[in-house]
């Protein structure tokens, strides 16, 4: 036996390391694949992990492949030492500075990320070619006979000698790719092998060839004819380039090289170096093989390296200047060396993945499949490769936008104090950019964009397998085969998925955290400059600069600076940005001219040629001025500024802003956009000028920030006590006031005296206490102080609060200070037209009207204002920072209620701690002198709130992007997100293409756009019984005279057993529970009423947002018609509309509804009951308190009250059709959940039980589990299960509804139990011991009863939920686009632990949705059915709402339940069931199966580790594998009547 | 079948084990750890959350099904090696055999430590097991003793649940279990009613220690029959962090200053965790985080409440404002004490450490248990405390 197995067990081992051995080759072609892919990743990684991480499988022996890399990493740090030497000295050569300045931006995007260390494979690289140089050199000079051809492109680069020399390199370089190095082809027979067999293999062949031809024949020989212009015009700049290389090779080298060997294999080396680069282009193109020769070279040049890095070093120690912009680049000749260095480097960070790839023969397998996994990173690399080409060759013009971009980031101004490595990567550039030319050839016929597509295309469908052949073959064929059949067979799969899929996804942003870091970065510097603290916004940029940090960086926090210097006009600031940009690797973009066009507009003494030399250069960055008026954000009056520097040059220039908007082009909703001809857009009832001064009225409230209105309670009279504790309280806040001014001053002095101290203890926020005025932050505190309830509140509540309010102040200063309402207002009035009903009929939408006007109006500042929200961390040091304030220093007199006594001064705030669960947490808690004073002074009668808390008295903006809607000036996210530090959802709004999101905007407008007012009658009933008693059952929260008292425990008197103590102190906990149980009740019911009673003569708007599924809700957040029965029943439609025909026939089955009897009865069955009561109804009607009472037994008595109420005037008006009726009528899905799952399922039995199928009774889910249940039950009982038998007469629809509904959204059993617990316990006559059995029992039977009726939907769920467990598994977070466009992602993460470190307490902030940590995959599973059913019903939803407003009906929802008025009932339902129909006849599992595969799978080769494999092979199964669907005709539920109810 | 037989062996074996002293050594652990066939359940088997919640609701029918009879229902360490059994006799105290003091043994499982007991003479023992897989050969055990044992379903450490309500066995009252035992009340500075000997459960020691010594200061629970001894295994780790030293500050907290407020702790043995049986899954592997304390024992701790804890001052009615005190004193060890009795009694900070002859920049780290409690004592009379929020804030 033993025996046996141990065998089994050696074979397995053996297998074991078989298949690792497998795995261990395509771990490394994995890996080659991969460094091409990072080229975009990279710059968020620090280039040295990165670097070991692609580059350490390629030498198997780590120790020489360390040692080799300490090398040359002490090397360069000898290097950079200088540079940092010549930084110091400041000496710029304003000639050198231009020159780099164009070349640099090849390398810039490579070396974003890539600092010092990343520059050492090329070092390497450098060494190895040494040798080959001089070979090179020689055929280059018998080229170089031919004459030279005139650039125009390039300008002034190629006059000067030294420049030349570059050239010459670059031509080489481009040569030695293609097929212009033979040395190095041949040393590998693979290279050579390899290109024939792909072209015959695949498609592209035909691409490729050509490619690859013209580009040997431009470089190596003449005698090829050129077949196509492109190669034609190729060949000759090399010749050219070659020729002035030799002539002016000499004077290259007296200038800056004595010795002209020397340069010229200086040259050489680069020109290898540039050819990295254009081996990187080959290898996209599908050239792979050619790379092969890189490997040996890289040994072989290993000692020249050196000789090189010193000449680069004196090369370098030429001081790089500030250069103007772009002009005058290569004059010097000295410069030319170094822009031969560049370009090298530039090489190196653009493709630096692909050399090192090279380096391996598994390199050329790895690009092309990578390329068709992700079309982005294919796309980059012949971008960067064109551009490094045309920079070298100047003679081609750039032929495609394309090049004209790659072109530009050379422009960047290499700032003087870069980095050595920096700078050498830069004239490596230069040089790569002279090769550049030489790979022309290719280039060119790269260049143009569409055929680059094409190639791509063609690249990714073949799927790179070619390359992977290759790479095959250069290795070992017969092992790899396995893994390359396997590979095929999955790929082939994908590619048949993927080709229907919509737009590829960029890989999932490593740039989160990035995003992190830079959002505070922004924020402060924003701040800064708000405050007008340049200098200190200066230093900081700087020390970003200086700091880690650096990396993180983006073009948008230089703009920030830019736009402070244009301000100033201080040009050469500017300049001076610009140079920090390219030094950073970034690109400047439209908000970078923008500042330097302002800053020339405003210096009226700017020469015409600069603002000329500007835009030339943004031509090449590919920003067209169109392109900077319609992108650029700007302030007060920077648009203006900008017009006037173009108008300078060009002086009749105008601005093209009849740009079009693109429509949203999704299947669902093209009908929608395109064919508008029946659509009535609703009006609203007022006229323009009322909307304009409603408008005006808002503004003002939000201008003030804050609201103070009545509360509802009754005024009782001012007692002499309350007018002593007033009067008391008045004097000490004034006291307060000035105390905590006095500290808050000096505490500024001190932050500001230590504002660039490194001491952690100082906080960074002294700009974050400048941004209002002193006393309003000390207003602010003051305010908290009434806030702070008497049992205290924590901490980090407390603080936050306080932390906002100062933001939601200073972003409303900030739009006043960028001249932003003012716009508004115009704009706004403008807007009213749409919407007024004295004006012209418009067949636009709001959002589309508001774009059109914002276009109109375009001068002045951009309306979309971006204001870099504070980051959560930041509002919360602030906070803590106050808080800490007046902990520390406000006091009062102990014996203050006691006057004449004089008592010592005690604090009246106190930091303590609490113990929440096992968490203890800081507490902030009144001393109790000060709490009874508060209360005894009975300030309650007025209430003030943030204005963002009322509903708007004006129509709120309408939704234009997902920056820019709803209130006037409170900012207001579109998806708002409850997790600290979720960005995700940003981030990915942003990505979304604008008109992808319009269809969700569009409706959230339109829910935002209708108008209300309370119910008075109801109001007035409500507010006298909260101001009575209240009503448990009427859900009026009683007053806390009603609370139970707590008992006083007297542990001391022996008169009470231990018992009776115990049972005491059980009840004493009870009682508090209870007692804060009630507060907040009473609160929340206080503010909703007191907010209604505010409103009750006005029309007021609930602008809309959305959570991150797309479910939408009213932003303000207590008073709103998503509410309790209680608000839902104050709110009533503003316009009202004449019942007509049927009108009164819905209210009356409306009101049979809300009682929530006859659930299963047909309409006409609701309807006669309605009429059979029809005395009751006007009984409640009449005397709603003192009558029959028949409306308080409804499910939802107030709403039914309401609906007495107008039954009841309906009935007594003359013409009923003629009755004007303002209430709402309900239509609410039968188990919404279920329905989309049936539908999803074509289930048929599912969807019968849910009504999507016709019937002539309305089907009950609920009903029909508790039914059921009550079988399970009686069976039980009979079997004598004593609970079954305790639980006789007590199953009903009510008891299992809840969990029914909610088991669908993954309701667990423990929830479901809690759930039933708490229905059991409303039964008043239940017997409470046994609630805990009798609940643990039935959710069994629920759960077992569901189980006989959903199995369709059991599928589906279990799919969904297989498939995010998957995703979650490899790292992923679960993420999906809904059928109407809108990108959802599930933030839930691993915690990460955030410390913010304070003075008063160490505050430790959960961050559980941050996107750099690993998912959460019991979250991601558990939630992804749920969600993606909720993202489904919204759709639903937003689909209703659209075609509901075309109709002209008034609409609002609540997720499922619509609304509309009585007469329109019919529309909107057949509305309802057409969109619903509409929206399944989308194949939505299988897109949601293509986009998750395609975005999940797609870079499983190169993440092929050998378990991981195996995972992503499992995924893809799974995804792959949609749920099979039952035979339910979707049609049917267009008849069905019940489908909505 | 194998349960069976392992049944078998068992019995034979724990005969065998009680005659024999540290004849046998740690051979039997191993052997008398229930591992059948059918393998503890929940430990070899974690519970597997189902993916979905449907599938959960749908596929595996109602509840959790009761544990097949035949296998202990919980994980735990045992003393099964005669040779500790013998050693944890002798530090229960030469008077064991007068019968004036009752010992409790919490789950004693297979019994080894019971029969070691009773055979040194032990007049008075109870048996409290709380997992019904032992029960049946405790209850033999118990005939064969003739009123020396009693064996209960109870589990000591879940005495008196916090949430209250109706209770099922293991878990029960301690009214319940004293009165059925015939225990009375006794006052706090008579002698030791109880002894109660047992390993601490593993997954919640803190929790377990913290109700334990809760219930100590508000003489609840089982403290109201008296001055209840524990002589209890905990791991090491704990053992130490219970008895830190004031001035290391970062081990230095409220639960320390309470543990030793209340009780005098005394180390009594320490014994490798190999030497305990158990179905724990952890019982071989304690977890050992990095830089932390050894744990590589399981210390047997007498647990003493202290005689004169309640003679100055101190009575269940203050209690709750003392443990709120040195709660708020110590979540940082690094304030200084006169803040913190500055806040809670205003003014009266410099007053208070000047009589307790401390120096005014002392930390709150650096006070000895005994040293709060005269603090608070003096905090109490002084005529300030009345008004200060201290004492409003906890009635």
């Amino acid at each position: 036996m033993s025996l046996l197995r141990i065998c089994a067990f050696s074979k397995s081992l053996n297998r074991c390391s078989l298949f690792e051995r497998c795995g261990l080759r395509g771990l490394r072609v994995d890996h080659c694949l991969t460094t091409r892919n990072n080229v975009v990743r990279r710059i968020s990684e620090t280039p040295w992990c990165l670097q070991r991480r692609h580059f350490s499988p390629l030498f198997p022996k780590t120790v020489e492949g360390k040692k080799r890399i300490f090398e040359q990493s002490q090397l360069f740090e000898v290097l950079e030492a200088r540079i940092q030497q010549l930084q110091s000295d400041g000496i710029l050569d304003v000639q050198h500075a231009k020159v780099q300045f164009l070349q640099t931006p090849s390398s810039a995007q490579g070396l974003t990320s890539g600092k010092g260390p990343k520059r050492v494979p090329w070092a390497e690289k450098l060494k190895q070619e040494k040798k080959k140089t001089e070979q090179k050199l020689q055929k280059l000079k018998n080229v170089e006979d031919k004459p030279p051809s005139k650039s125009k492109h390039s300008k002034g680069r190629l006059k000067t000698p030294g420049t030349s020399l570059k050239t010459i390199s670059t031509s080489v370089s481009s040569a030695s790719p293609a097929s212009a190095s033979p040395p190095k082809a041949s040393a590998s027979p693979h290279s050579t092998a390899a290109p024939p067999p792909k072209a015959s293999a695949s498609p592209h062949s035909t691409a490729a060839p050509p490619r690859k031809a013209s580009a040997s024949q431009h470089s190596a020989a003449p005698s090829p004819p050129p077949v196509s212009p492109h190669s034609a015009t190729s060949s000759s700049p090399p010749k050219a380039s070659k020729r002035k290389g030799k002539g002016s090779s000499g004077q290259g080298k007296s200038q800056s090289l004595t010795d002209p060997k020397e340069l010229a294999e200086v040259e050489d080396a680069k020109v290898q170096f540039l050819q990295t680069p254009s081996s990187a282009r080959g290898l996209t193109s599908g050239k792979g093989p050619k790379r092969v020769p890189w490997a040996e070279k890289l040994k072989q040049e290993k000692k020249k390296t050196e000789q090189k890095l010193q000449k680069l070093k004196n090369v370098e120690d030429k001081p790089p200047s500030k250069s103007k912009h772009s002009k005058g680049r290569l004059k010097t000749p000295g410069t030319s060396l170094k822009t031969i260095s560049t370009s090298v480097s530039s090489a190196s960070p653009a493709s630096a993945s692909p050399p090192k790839a090279s380096a391996s023969p598994h390199s050329t397998a790895a690009p092309p499949p990578k390329a068709s996994a992700s079309p982005h990173s294919t796309a980059a690399p012949p971008r960067k490769a064109s551009a490094s080409q045309h920079s070298a060759a100047p003679s081609p013009p750039p032929v495609s936008p394309h090049s004209a971009t790659s072109s530009s980031p050379p422009k960047a101004i290499p700032k003087s104090g870069q980095s050595d490595s920096q700078r050498s990567s830069k004239s490596k550039m230069t040089e790569s950019q002279g090769k550049g030319s030489s790979g022309r050839g290719k280039s060119q016929s790269l260049t143009d964009p569409k055929e680059l597509a094409e190639v791509e295309e063609l690249e990714s469908q073949g799927k790179g397998s070619s390359g992977r052949e290759r790479g095959q073959s250069l290795t070992d064929p017969k092992e790899l085969a396995e893994v390359e059949e396997l590979v095929r067979k999955v790929n082939a799969q994908l590619s048949h998925l993927t080709a229907s899929s919509t737009n590829p996804e960029d890989p999932k942003g490593d740039s989160q955290q990035n995003r992190y870091i830079l959002l505070s970065c922004l924020s402060y510097l924003e701040t800064c400059v708000f405050n007008g603290q340049v200098e200190h916004a200066h230093r900081f940029l700087q020390s970003l600069h200086r700091s880690k940090k650096r990396q993180h960086l983006n073009t948008e926090i230089h703009n920030i600076m830019m736009r402070v210097w244009a301000k100033k006009g201080a040009l050469n600031q500017i300049a001076r940005v610009f140079i920090r940009l390219e030094e950073a690797g970034l690109k400047p973009d439209a908000g970078s001219y923008c500042a330097a066009l302002e800053c020339m507009g405003r210096n009226p003494s700017c020469s015409p040629q600069v603002i000329s030399r500007c835009l030339s250069r943004m031509e090449e960055d590919s920003l067209s001025v169109d392109d900077l008026l319609s992108q650029g954000v700007f302030h007060r009056d920077e648009r203006d500024m900008v017009l006037k520097a173009i108008h300078r040059v060009q002086p009749d220039y105008q601005p093209n802003v009849s740009a079009s908007i693109a429509t949203c082009s999704l299947p669902l909703v093209r009908d929608f956009y395109t064919k508008r001809i029946d659509h009535r857009y609703p009006k609203l009832a007022f006229t323009q000028k009322d909307l304009q001064e409603r408008f005006s009225q808002q503004l003002s409230i939000e201008q003030a920030c804050t609201i103070t209105i009545d509360s509802v309670e009754a005024h009782k009279p001012v007692t002499e006590d309350m007018a002593k504790m007033r009067a008391i309280l008045a004097e000490q806040r004034t006291q307060w006031r000035k105390e905590l001014l006095q500290v808050l001053r000096e505490r500024k002095m001190f932050l500001f005296n230590n504002i660039n101290s490194k001491d952690h203890k100082v906080p960074k926020i002294y700009p974050y206490l400048c941004v209002l005025d002193d006393w309003e932050y000390v207003d602010i505190m003051i305010q908290s102080l009434a806030k702070l309830p008497a049992i205290g509140e924590s901490l980090t509540f407390v603080a936050s609060d306080l932390g906002l309010q100062i933001y939601n102040k200073y972003t409303v200063r900030h739009k006043y200070h960028n001249k932003l309402v003012e716009k508004l207002g115009t704009v706004y009035s403008d807007y009213t037209g749409l919407l007024a009903k004295d004006t012209k009929v418009h067949d636009v939408l709001p959002r589309e009207h508001w774009c059109q006007l914002e276009m109109k109006h375009s001068s002045g500042p951009t309306l979309s204002g971006n204001l870099t929200p504070w980051p959560y961390i930041v509002t919360l040091e602030l906070g803590i920072y106050l808080l800490d304030l007046m902990v520390k220093n406000l006091k009062m007199n102990g014996n203050i209620l006691n006057p004449g006594h004089d008592g010592k001064l005690i604090p009246i705030l106190y930091h303590m701690y609490t113990y929440r669960s096992i968490k203890q947490i800081g507490f902030i808690k009144p001393h109790p002198i000060l709490a009874q004073m508060h209360q005894r002074a009975v300030e309650s009668t007025s209430l003030t709130f943030d204005s963002y808390v009322m509903p708007m008295l004006c129509p709120p903006l309408p939704w234009t992007s997902s920056k820019f809607g709803a209130y006037l000036l409170s900012p207001t996210p579109l998806m708002r997100i409850r997790w600290v530090g979720a960005i995700q959802h940003e981030l990915l709004l942003e990505k979304c293409e604008n008109e992808n999101l319009h269809a969700v905007l569009d409706s959230i407008n339109q829910l935002g756009n209708c108008a209300w007012r309370v119910n008075k009658p109801l109001l007035d009933i409500i507010i006298s019984i909260f101001n009575d008693r209240g009503s448990e059952k009427l859900d009026i929260a009683p007053p806390p005279l009603e609370a139970p008292k707590i008992p006083h425990i007297r542990y001391d008197d022996p008169a009470y057993t231990a018992a009776e103590k115990a049972h005491w102190k059980r009840e004493a906990i009870y009682a508090k529970k209870k007692c804060s149980e009630m507060h907040s009740l009473r609160m929340d019911a206080l503010y909703k009423l007191s907010i209604a009673n505010h409103m009750r003569d006005k029309v007021f708007w609930f602008p809309h947002s959305m959570d991150f599924r797309g479910r939408t809700y009213p932003c303000p957040p207590h008073f709103n018609h998503l509410g309790s029965d209680v608000t839902r029943a104050l709110l009533v439609f503003a316009e009202g509309k004449p019942l007509g025909p049927k009108g009164l026939d819905w209210l009356k089955i409306h009101l049979v509804n809300l009682t929530g009897l006859k659930k299963k009865s047909s309409l006409q069955g609701r309807l006669e009951y309605a009429n059979s009561i029809i005395d009751d109804i006007l009984d409640s009607a009449d005397n709603p308190l003192n009558g029959k009472k028949w409306w308080m037994d409804a499910d939802e008595p107030w709403q039914a009250l309401g609906c007495c109420m107008e039954i009841a005037n309906v009935l007594r008006s003359p013409d009923p059709t003629q009755f004007i009726s303002h209430l709402p009528v309900h239509q609410d899905g039968s188990c919404n959940g279920m329905q989309h799952y049936a539908a999803l399922g074509r289930d048929v039995g599912a969807a019968n039980s849910v009504n999507l199928m016709p019937c002539d009774f309305p089907q009950d889910v609920y009903s029909g589990v508790a039914q059921q249940v009550e079988e399970f039950r009686a069976r039980d009982a009979e079997q004598g299960v004593k609970i079954a038998k305790v639980l006789e007469g007590f199953i009903s629809r009510k008891v299992v509804k809840q969990t029914v509904m909610t088991m669908v959204y993954g309701v667990t059993r423990y929830g479901g139990r809690l759930q039933i617990e708490k229905r059991l316990q409303q039964i008043d006559n239940f017997p409470k011991e046994n609630v805990w059995e009798a609940s643990f029992y039935l959710v069994q039977q629920v759960f077992s009863g569901l189980k006989e009726m959903f199995q369709g939907s059991r599928e589906i769920q279990d799919w969904l939920t297989d498939s995010a467990r998957l995703i979650s598994k490899t790292g992923s977070t679960v993420e999906w686009v809904t059928p109407l466009g809108l990108p959802v992602i599930q933030p839930y993460h691993r915690k990460r632990v955030v410390k913010v470190k304070n003075d008063l307490q160490h505050l430790t902030v959960m961050m559980s949705s941050d996107a750099t940590a690993l998912p959460d995959t019991v979250k991601q599973k558990n939630a992804f059915p749920p969600n993606f059913i909720h993202s489904l019903d919204s759709a639903h939803m937003m689909l209703t709402a659209l075609h509901c407003y075309s109709a002209g009906l008034t609409f609002v929802s609540v997720h499922d339940c619509f609304w509309t008025h009585a007469p329109s009932v019919d529309i909107m339902n057949k509305v309802c069931r057409e969109q619903f129909v509409a929206l399944h006849s989308e194949p939505i599992l299988q897109d949601l199966s293509n986009f998750l595969l395609h975005k999940y799978c797609h870079g499983i080769l190169s993440e092929m580790k050998n378990n991981k494999y195996v995972a992503y092979r499992r995924l893809m199964q799974v995804l792959a594998k949609v749920p099979a669907t039952g035979d339910f005709d979707l049609q049917q539920v267009k008849e069905s009547k019940y489908f909505f109810n | 079948m194998s349960t069976r037989m392992w049944r078998a062996v068992e019995l034979a074996m724990r005969s065998v084990c009680c005659h024999t002293h540290r004849s046998r050594p740690c051979v039997l652990p191993g052997v008398l750890a229930p591992k059948g066939p059918s393998g503890p359940r929940g430990v070899l088997m974690p519970q597997r959350r189902a993916y979905s919640s449907l599938d959960n609701a749908l596929s595996s029918g109602p509840g959790r099904p009761p544990p097949p009879p035949g296998t202990p229902a919980t994980s735990r360490h045992h003393i099964g090696d005669p040779a500790l059994a013998q050693l944890v006799t002798q530090q229960l105290g030469p008077d064991l055999d007068d019968g004036k003091t009752a010992i409790f043994e919490c789950n004693p499982g297979p019994g080894v430590l019971t029969q070691t007991l009773l055979n040194a003479g032990a007049q008075r023992l109870v048996a409290l097991e709380g997992d019904e897989f032992y029960l049946p050969y405790l209850r033999e055990l118990e005939g064969c003793h003739n009123g020396r044992l009693e064996v209960v379903h109870c589990d000591y450490f879940k005495l008196d649940p916090a949430c209250g309500g109706r209770t099922k066995p293991p878990t029960m009252t301690a009214d319940k279990l004293f009165t059925d035992l015939g225990i009375s009340e006794a006052d706090w500075t008579d002698d030791v009613p109880v002894k109660v000997v047992g390993i601490l459960p593993r997954v919640q020691e803190r929790a377990t220690l913290l109700k334990m010594v809760y219930s100590l200061f508000e003489r609840a629970s089982v403290y109201r029959y008296g001055r209840i001894e524990l002589f209890l295994f905990m791991s090491e780790s704990e053992y130490l962090k219970m008895t830190t030293r004031p001035g290391d500050m970062f081990h230095y907290r409220a639960f320390n200053v309470l543990c030793q407020m209340a009780w005098d702790v005394r180390l009594l043995h320490k014994e490798p965790w190999e030497s305990f049986g158990g179905t724990s899954a952890r019982s071989s592997t304690p977890k050992k985080g990095k830089g932390k304390l050894p744990n590589d024992h399981l210390c047997l701790v007498r647990l003493c409440p202290r005689a004169a804890l309640f003679s100055s001052g101190l009575t269940p009615s203050n209690v709750p404002s003392l443990l709120f005190m040195v709660k708020q004193c110590l979540v940082q060890r690094k304030a200084r004490l006169v803040h913190r009795l500055n806040q809670l009694s205003p003014d009266s900070g410099s007053k208070l450490l000047s009589e307790m002859g401390m120096q005014e920049d002392i930390l709150t780290g650096q006070v000895h248990a005994d040293e709060y409690r005269r603090l608070f004592e003096l905090m109490e009379q002084s005529p300030d405390f009345k008004d200060s929020w201290l004492a409003q804030a906890v009635a």
